[in-house]
């Protein structure tokens, strides 16, 4: 009787050995597993790197999953264009938004090219590419509340914004912090999907987002933009720290991109201004 | 901002209310979510056919559905045929719907495992049913499901965490919070998972505390 109890043990543990080595075998950064994983690795004659890219899925016109679950949108069609412009290839993944800085820390990806605003907070932890859009912050409201800027700006009514955002963070350094509402009257959702919800919902009064994607959001709902806060922002590309050379390749190829007439075409295809 | 300052003047605030928050939805939904647990499984033992096969339904439909999908269904879809819930009481139901349909499992089957016999005996004498079930059965019944019941709890606690998700700021929450706004992940989910096995901890202590209390000597 002792002796199968010791031996199922040993079983499990040898099992749980296993698996751990099978965990450990797998590095977090495999991208050359993706194109031939059974090509053998001795003719490398400079192949091209495979970069990937991290996206917020639910970011429409800058970066969304499209209705065939493929990545699409205007930085995403930017970064194949840079990618086959400069000689490498992109694998474009979509990831939380509140924890993308982290991905891009631990390897999970090689850059964030997905209107990321450039702050200085931000700037602490990850490079910053040269700015390629400039963006203001708009809010909504819902069409039955007839509220106005005036009274987002003096704070009557709960506002929502998506988690990490420079909208939410906006609101905390000028609404919470002077004071003007309490810290519970801002409220933080996952996505910026179920902020617009909860806004036709009426659980909230206001929701702050940049002014793109929310014009994406509020369509075909029962809500309006009641003004625009002109915060100055700019989109950059956030790229590791220690990843100089990608820096001042993905530079090079916005200064090919914005010079070239795809840039136009970008903009007119998702109807950018 | 130094790492002592950090947590003294950051995490140790937010880690606070976060925590009462978990603790709320806990507190309110253990005790509940426990005796429509025991109502469940009594219905489902001895309830008519009607009664069984509805029992059944509720528990097959709370431990089919994912808690997750449950509570934006609760939170985000309700509101489109007019009931608008605060999120504290969107969560506490979908716990409470989920915990029960797990307790009156583990509760059947400590109430199957009691012998037939004893409520037979308890009628002849002169009991009813009803007495019966409450004061022989369930008693003994209860006692067998503490383990089980112990270990939906301390699930309990970790899955309030879901709460975040339809904007309930409890100890997870609180903890992403500050996670993304001061980038310092790392050392934000390291604390709050201390934070969780100290509940759970204290947890596991408590409930074998409970299980020697009553325990039935002999």
């Amino acid at each position: 009787m002792d002796r199968k109890v010791g031996f199922i043990f040993l079983a499990l543990f040898i099992l749980f050995g296993v698996c751990l080595c099978g965990c450990t075998e797998k590095p977090a950064e495999t991208p050359d597993a993706v194109t031939a994983p059974e090509a053998t690795e001795a003719p490398v004659v400079n192949e091209n790197p495979t970069y990937i890219v991290g996206i917020d899925g639910e970011y429409p016109p800058y970066s969304f999953i499209n209705k065939n679950g493929e990545p699409e949108g205007f930085d995403v069609e930017s970064v194949k264009w840079i990618a086959d412009d400069m000689g490498f290839n992109v694998k474009i993944q979509a990831i939380a938004w509140d924890g993308i800085i982290p991905a891009l820390q631990a390897g999970k990806i090689d850059m964030v090219y997905s209107g990321m605003t450039i702050t200085d907070e931000r700037k602490e932890v990850v490079n910053f590419s040269k700015a390629y859009w400039k963006v203001n912050q708009s809010v909504a409201t819902h069409d039955d509340t007839g509220l106005t800027m005036e009274d987002f700006n003096a704070g009557k009514g709960k506002v929502g914004a998506q988690r990490g955002t420079t909208g939410g963070f906006w609101v905390e350094e000028n609404l919470v912090n002077k004071s003007i509402i309490t810290p519970d009257m801002l409220i933080t959702y996952d996505n910026f999907p179920l902020v617009a919800t909860d806004l036709q919902n009426k659980r909230i009064d206001f929701a702050i987002y940049d002014r793109p994607p929310m014009l994406d959001a509020i369509e075909g709902k029962p809500l309006h933009i009641i003004g625009e806060i002109d915060t100055g922002e700019e989109y950059g590309i956030a790229i590791r720290k220690t990843d100089t050379t990608l820096l001042e390749t993905m530079n090079e190829g916005l200064d090919h991109l914005m010079a070239s007439s795809k840039w136009d075409e970008l903009k007119q295809k998702y109807e950018m201004e | 901002m130094d790492q002592i300052t950090f947590i003294l003047d950051v995490m140790v605030p937010a880690f606070e209310s976060g925590l009462l928050m978990t603790l709320a939805l806990v507190a309110v939904t253990a005790p509940i979510g426990l005796l429509i647990g025991i109502g469940v499984a009594c219905g489902r033992v001895y309830g008519g056919k009607g009664l069984s096969w509805l029992m059944q339904l509720y528990a097959i439909f709370f431990r089919g559905c994912p808690l997750l999908l449950l509570l934006f269904i609760l939170y985000f879809g309700l509101p489109s045929i007019g009931i608008v819930f605060t999120p504290f009481v969107a969560s506490v139901l979908g716990f409470i719907f989920c915990n029960s349909a797990y307790n009156s499992e583990y509760i059947r089957g400590s109430i199957i495992s009691i012998k037939e016999g004893q409520l037979i005996a308890a009628k002849a004498l002169g009991m009813t049913r009803n007495q019966a079930i409450i004061n022989i059965v369930l008693p003994q019944a209860l006692r067998r499901s503490i383990p089980g019941i112990s270990n939906e709890f301390i699930y309990l606690i970790k899955y309030s965490s879901l709460a975040y998700m339809i904007t309930v700021i409890e100890l997870t929450g609180a903890s992403k919070l500050i996670a993304t706004k001061y980038f310092a992940y790392n050392e934000t989910f390291f604390a709050v998972a201390l934070v969780y096995l100290a509940l759970v901890t204290i947890t596991t202590f408590g409930a074998s505390a409970l299980e020697k209390k009553f325990a039935i000597p002999g």
